[in-house]
Formats: structure tokens, sequence, C-alpha cells
């Protein structure tokens, strides 16, 4: 499974010098269903992308919850840290998320 | 002594802060924007215990990163301008991420005083904040406030005033510490420091070195100029590089995830969540808005009610306005003498200056729609269930309002399109969106295709606007697509959307922005539309015929009228020229008066003649009453209208062929002879650019009418229909031509002043004119392979 949508991006991403986020520890967001909820591991991406990212409060630690779909799939529905946010699943898929235990088994 | 104070607010986005803003200024402020940008400034002034307080409310920002233009904005006034307090306002039901800009705020070394906003909601989602604890822990006061209701303002101003009197707070005190690595570093970059770059005089060091720490591109760049910077940022090279090494990570991800650390340990002190995950109100509202099947269908009801909120809603004003300027040049013509004089009184400067307040009515009804979805948090819903689609062409989900406003449902106006785009915060996304709405079907486009539709394509009539609907969005998308491809190419701004709880706007929120809004159109858009408007009308009217071609216009007309006048049975009503003044103009009354009658003409004259008939003078000298019928003078009458109304019209036509515009129109007619369009079209197209619905007008005097009114053009339409050269494929051509070409001068003006720039309203004068000619020619084209017959 890739967990980055484009590998490119790993290239310039200041999170994770070693690409260690290409580890089975962690999963994006984006793969999150309506409903699920998990822990934030980091935020991966190009700068600005990542920074804006945290700033709005996804950064290592913070609970989300997939609230729902747009109703043409894409965009998603967040709340974090007591918020409502949405983020196209390009974006979600930079937030990697640490990996619940027993779940996502089948996926990989 | 009284001291004026100038005092900033600043905020998240829906943290209520300009309801607060509005709460505390009344009535007494006003909107500006920021130099050089259209993002909205808002001042205001207040006297509060004998000061004068100056309020500054900045646009709402998450932070103060200098990524987006508001955030530069904010943190460059506050630099520059230096506010002697800043009031950051904090939306009590979001406390968490409101805190990330607080923690900013605090860094740059001013005084900041918080108004816990909104407490109320807070407390009802079971959010229970200890505002003296969070004053203690983040060493500054905190004031519970609450815009909606006016309360807790006097104990803010009281605040922000004692604290204006105080030192701006000190490093040592700062309740923001990092890691002990990350301060050694400051300290380190501090110590480099011996001059503050100008701008930044009187903010702190340590403010200037986190910054640099964090690589921030102004600051760096700010810092580069200054002596000595060689060492410091020798310095913050070096820093940077020990600080990745520790971390495994830059710096300013290092300390953004420290802030909100920090924010964590704050919340854990001093807020108390008594329920947790118990669906709001507002999640609720959001189940069904949003819904899978229900949310479309809202959605799409939604825009339809703006769309005729906007149009039908203000239709009442905008009658008004217009019938209002009509009537004043009316006036305006039976004071002053037919001439030049006139006619740039009447056409050029009253119907200018009617056209620009024409607008007003529909941009007001329409911010006030805007506001509306705004202020209930509907508008973010739009975007987030829309975005999958405009995204695809690189728009966003906040351009389909725009677009929708710009004719997305036939019949809108770019005009206030363009300005609805000012809620979109994407600086690519709204240009494009600036630079597409145009193509889409305006009211002013309607009347040119009711036109050529009824005379080309009568059975068709649905069927045919419903295809112009289609291919006019596909057109938008299409040519967003492209433009996104090529001239405005290069990655997506990131879809960070918060989607606020729905709230109940307040009514003074809904009228000052309007109000705001509508009134920064007649400012600024206003003389430049009037203007230009006086400039095309001397296009279409000068030079007038040289005096000899006039002359031979006015000996036609003489000769006509003698032939008439020596006619022996007309004599009894028609003696002299002016029993024919006379007669026309009592004819002309009673036919206002009567309206059109449906047995046509002949009734009215004898009415007419009638009358005349009876009174005094105007009866033959034996006093007879006239018993033989008037058929034969009707008759005679008729023809010589006809022939004088055919002469006018050939004036005209003459006339117009003389003029600026019209010599455009002729020396087009080489470029457009691919397509087929002819001087008269070319003319028409020329005048189009004024205002598009100004094609039919103009139309109608190139092929020699009488004046033809757009909205009734039935006797354009016959002309056309048996005029040789034109033809379905012909009308069709000129149909997607009118989609396409030039935004109107209005449009265009509206284009300079939100994107600031002239080279954006060359570029869509340009693109769209070449896709409308693309367009034109390729319908030629399809039109010839099958076989239609085109001379």
């Amino acid at each position: 499974m890739k967990r980055i949508p484009n590998e490119e991006d790993c290239d310039f991403c200041p999170a994770f010098p070693a690409k260690e986020c290409l580890s089975d520890n962690v999963v994006p967001l984006s793969q999150f269903k309506p409903g699920e909820k998990g822990v934030v591991f980091q935020a991966c991406g190009d700068s600005e992308l990542r920074l804006r990212l945290m700033e709005m409060g996804f950064v290592r630690g913070s609970e989300v919850k997939v609230v729902k779909h747009a109703p043409l799939k894409d965009p998603l529905e967040f709340v974090i840290r007591g918020y409502h946010v949405s983020l196209r699943k390009e974006e979600a898929a930079h937030i990697l998320m640490e990996k619940p235990h027993g779940r996502f088994d089948e996926v990989t | 002594m009284a001291k004026r104070l100038n005092i900033a607010l600043a905020g998240n986005p829906n943290s209520g802060k300009t309801t607060l803003f509005n709460a505390i200024t009344g009535a007494r402020q006003h909107t500006g924007n920021w130099p050089g940008v259209t993002v909205e400034k808002k001042e205001g002034v207040v006297q509060f215990n004998g000061h004068q307080m100056n309020l500054v409310d900045l646009p709402g920002t998450y932070s103060l990163t200098a990524y987006s233009l508001e955030e530069r904005l904010v943190r460059q006034f506050i630099v520059e301008d230096r506010p002697d307090v800043v009031v950051n306002v904090v939306d009590a039901a979001n406390i968490d991420r409101n805190l990330y800009l607080t923690t900013q705020l605090l860094e740059m070394g001013i005084r900041v005083i918080i108004a816990l906003n909104m407490t109320d909601v807070a407390e009802k989602q079971g959010v229970m904040i200890n505002a003296r604890k969070l004053s203690r822990l983040l060493g500054v006061p905190v004031m519970p406030t609450n815009g909606k209701k006016g309360a807790g303002i006097d104990d803010l101003l009281g605040g922000a005033l004692e604290l204006a009197q105080t030192d701006p707070p000190s490093d040592e005190n700062r309740p923001i510490r990092y890691a002990k690595d990350v301060e050694r570093e400051c300290a380190a970059i501090e110590s480099e420091i011996h001059l503050l770059p100008e701008a930044y005089q009187g903010l702190p060091k340590r403010w200037i070195a986190v910054k640099l720490l964090e690589n921030d591109e102004e600051i760096t760049k700010g810092v580069q100029g200054q002596p000595r910077s060689e060492s410091l940022l020798g310095q913050v090279r070096e820093s940077r590089h020990r600080l990745r090494d520790r971390f495994g990570d830059k710096p300013e991800f290092i300390l953004t995830n420290a802030r909100y650390s920090f924010i964590s340990k704050i919340i854990e002190q001093s807020v108390r969540r008594t329920m947790d995950d118990r669906a709001t109100v507002s999640e609720s509202i959001d189940k069904v808005l949003t819904h899978r099947l229900f949310g479309p269908v809202i959605l799409m009801t939604a825009l339809y009610l703006v769309y005729l909120f906007t149009f039908q809603g203000s239709e009442p004003l905008v009658n008004a306005v217009e019938r209002g300027f009509s009537r004043i040049g009316d006036l305006a013509a039976a004071v002053i003498p037919p001439g030049p004089l006139q006619s740039l009184v009447v056409s050029g400067v009253i119907d200018g200056v009617g056209g620009v307040l024409g607008f007003t009515p529909l941009i007001a009804f329409m911010f006030l729609a805007i506001t509306f979805l705004e202020d209930t948090g509907y508008m973010a819903r739009i975007a987030f269930m829309l975005d999958r689609i405009l995204h695809a062409f690189g728009l966003h989900g906040a351009s389909m309002l725009a677009l929708m406003v710009s004719g997305g449902i036939a019949g809108g106006c770019a005009v206030p399109g363009i300005m609805a785009t000012r809620t979109m915060r994407e600086p690519k996304e709204r240009l494009l969106t600036i630079l597409v709405a145009p193509l889409m079907n305006c009211g002013a486009k309607l009347p040119i295709y009711a036109l050529l539709i009824g005379a080309f394509f009568p059975g068709n009539k649905a069927l045919m606007m419903l295809a112009l609907t289609v291919i006019s969005w596909a057109m938008a998308l299409l040519a967003a697509k492209v433009i996104r491809w090529t001239i405005l190419s290069g990655p997506d701004a990131p879809f960070i959307l918060e989607l606020p709880p729905y709230r109940v706007p307040t009514v003074r929120g809904l009228i000052t922005n309007t109000w705001d809004r509508t009134w920064m159109y007649m400012k600024k858009a206003g003389t430049v539309i009037l203007t230009i408007s006086i400039i095309l009308w001397a296009m279409m009217n000068f030079p007038s015929l040289p005096e000899d071609e006039e002359r031979q216009f006015v000996a036609r007309e003489d000769r006509i009228t003698s032939a008439f006048l020596s006619d022996p049975s007309v004599a009894r009503v028609f003696k002299s020229q002016g029993d024919i003044i006379r007669f026309n103009a009592a004819f002309r009354q009673l036919e206002d008066a009567n309206g059109q009658n449906p047995e046509g003409r002949k009734p009215i004259f004898d009415a007419v003649a009638t009358a005349i008939d009876d009174a005094p003078g105007m009866a033959d000298g034996e006093g007879n009453r006239v018993e033989a019928s008037l058929d034969k003078v009707a008759e005679a009458y008729f023809a010589y209208t006809d022939q004088i109304m055919a002469l006018n019209g050939e004036r005209r036509s003459v006339q117009l062929k003389n003029t600026v515009g019209g010599q455009l129109g002729l020396a087009l007619e080489t470029v457009f002879r691919p397509i087929g369009f002819d001087w008269k079209t070319c003319v028409a197209l020329v005048g189009g650019f004024a205002a598009k619905e100004v094609v039919v007008s103009t139309l109608g005097t190139a092929y020699s009418l009488a004046d033809v009114d757009p909205e009734a053009a039935d006797s354009l339409s016959e002309r056309l229909q048996k005029e040789p050269g034109w033809n379905p494929v012909l009308a069709f051509s000129l149909i997607m031509f009118v989609m396409l070409y030039s935004p109107c001068f209005c449009t265009l003006v509206m284009i300079k002043k939100e994107t600031g720039r002239w080279q954006w309203v060359v570029f869509a004068m340009v693109y769209t004119t070449a896709l409308a000619y693309a367009a034109a020619l390729a319908v030629r084209g399809i039109g010839v392979l099958l076989g239609a017959e085109i001379s």
C-alpha cells in the first residue's frame, strides 16, 4: 500500500528526512471512514501545507474524528480540538495518524 | 488629559470579531480597503471615559505566519502602525485553536487584552472557562464579552485603557517558554542582533530572533540589508541546523508544536468540559443541510433563492431608478434644445449616471444575500459541497456563488458576480473565478439571444435557451481549466476550510456589511463607469455627419414633405408644415395615451383629424364639417410618415457609419469576414462593449430602423429574416460570439478594481474575444459541414 499520494512530495517534506513515514506504523487520515477517530502522528508535505495544517491544530497528539464526506465523497469533514474543518482527500493524505491496533490490517 | 488611543481588533475568522467591533463602534465606523488590496478595512471611533479610541478591525486570521494576504496585513499593521493595545477576540467555544493566534500575538511583545467572546455558546456546549485563571496563565487581562448582546464592552474598553497606561510586557515575564535548547538558540541569535531593521524598532529582539529561527521570509529579508547581518544570519543558520539535528525537524514546526503544547497545558488548567461528544444543535442542522441527498437539493434551492432575491428582489428598485432617470432625461430634453449638448446630457451623462445607479440596488441585494449566507455559516457548506466539481476545473468550491450571480442561471450580471468573489480567500482561485465569470449568460445578453432565436429558431426557444446555458457553463469551466494549466499554473492552494457552527446573523451586522460593500461599489466603480460611458457615447455619436451630407438629407426630407403637401386631397387637414408638426404631436400624444392599438394607426388618425377639424382655424374656410371619409388623407399621411421614418433611419445608419464606432465596425468587417459578420454586426458588437443589450439597438440603427426597443425587437427580427446573408448558422455564430466576447466595460472596471491590475483587464478582453472568435468560426465551419447554405 502506498501511503503518500505522491512520493515526490516526500523529497521536499521536512517531517521525515529518513522517510520513516513509509513505515507500517502510520496511516494517512484520508483512509479513515466517517465516524472513525484517531490521533495525529505527524503532518507531512511541503512546508506551507504542513505549517498551515499544524497551525489549524493538526499537531502530534491531537484527536481527530471524521464526521462525513461531502455529497460527492470529497472533501471530508473533521472535528479537531473542538471545531469542524474540511480538507480535501489530497490534504488529508498528508496527515499521518498513529496506527490504531487491529484495524486497517485487511487493507495493508 | 484626554489621549487618543489606537486599538486594533485581531482574531480568528468566525470568532465574532466584527460583531463585537460593530457593537463597540455602532454607527461611528466606516469601511475602506487596505492600501492596494481589496481586503476590507473597518475603522471606527468611540468615546470612553473622556478618551477617544480609534478602533481598527483587522482581517480575521488563524495565525501571523504571513502566508496569506490577510496574515501579512495584520502583522504589517501591528509592526508599522503600533496600536497602543491589541484586543484579541477569542471564541470561547473554540478556544484551543483561537489561542494559537494569541500565542503569536503574545510573542510580539505588544499590549494584548483578550475579549473572551461568546462564553454563553461555549457554556451551552459544556465548555466552562475560568477567565481569571486564563488571565493569570497568559499574563494578560481576559474580559468576557458578548458581541451579539453588546455585553462586557465597558469592561473591555476599561481594561484596554488601563493596559495602555502600563509599559509593554517585558521579556522576562513572557508566559511562553520553549524547550531549553530552543531558548538557548533564541538567546544566541538575540545576542547577534545589534541593530533592528527600522520597521521593527520597538519590537522585542526576542520576537525577531524567534521569527529568524522560523526562517520567516519577511523578517529574514528585512535583516539582510542591516549592518553586520552576515554574522547574524550565520548564527541563524547554525541554530536552525543544531535544532534540526536535535529534534529531527525544522524549527518552525518544532515551535508550532510547542505553542500547541503550551495551549494544551493552559486549557487543562483553565477550561472544564462537562459534556463531550454530544451533538450540538449546529451539528444536527448540518446533518440535514449537507446530507448526501438533501444537501445538494437544498444547495441548489438556496443558490436559486439568492439569484431570485438579487435580481427579482431588486427589480422594483432598479425599475424605479431607471424610470427616475428616464424622467430626468425627458426633463433635460425639454429644457435643452436638440443638438449635441442635449445628446451629451441625456444620452451621455444622465444615462451614464443611471447606469451606475441602476446597478446599485442589484449589488446591495446581492451583498445582503451573501452576507446572510456568510454570517449563518452556510457559505462554507456551499464551498464544501461543490468543491469536488469546481476543483476539477482549477476553481474552488466558493467560486460557485460568483458564477451563479454572473449568470449561471441565465440572466445574472458579472458586475456583482465579480464582487461576490470577495468571499474567497485563495488568491489564485479567486482570480480565476473573476476571469471566467463574464462568460456566463448575463441578463444583457438575453435580448440578443431572444432576437436571434425568435428570428431563426422560433420553434425551439426553450431548448435553445437550455443549450446556451449549458454551453456557457462548459465554456467557463473549460476556460478555467486552460487558464489554470497555462498562465495560472502551479500548485493548488491547500483547501483548509473551517466549517463554523451555524449562527443566527444580527440585523445590524447584515445591514452594516451590505451598506459598506455597496457604498464601496458606488464610490470606487461608479466614477470610472460614468467616465467611460461618456467616452463610449461620444464614440457612437461623433463625428457627426459632414454638413453637405446633412444638407442632402434635409433637402430630401423637404422634397418628400412638399410632395405630400402638394397633394390636393390632403389639403383639408394639412396645409402647411406647421399643420404636420402639430398633427404629429397630437398623434403621438394620443398613441402614448392609448398604448398599442390593435386596429392599427387608422382610428387614432381619425380621432386626431376630427379633433383638429373641429378646432377653429383648422377647418376649411367655409366652416364646412368634414363629411367625406378621411380614408384618402390617412393613406397619404401614413405613406408620408413611413417615407420620413425610412429617411431618418437611413440618416441614422449613415451617421452611425460615420462615427468612430462605425468606422471601427467597418475596419473590423475584414477581420470578421471569415465568420460572415458585416459592418452592421461589427458596429453593433462595438456598441455592445458599453453594455451587451446595446447590440440589439445598435443593430437596429445600423439596419436603418426606427428606435429598436431591445425588449420587443419584432421589426428587427423580421428585417433580419429577410436580409440576405442572414441564416440560422450566422445567427448562431453571432449568439456564440456575444456570449463569449469581451466583457462589457463595467465588468472590466470591476476586474481592474478587484484584481488591482490592468494586465488582467487586457487579458480578460483578449482571451474572451479570441475564444468568441474561435467558437463563432467553429459554428460556421460545422454549419458548412452540415450543408447549410451560406452566401
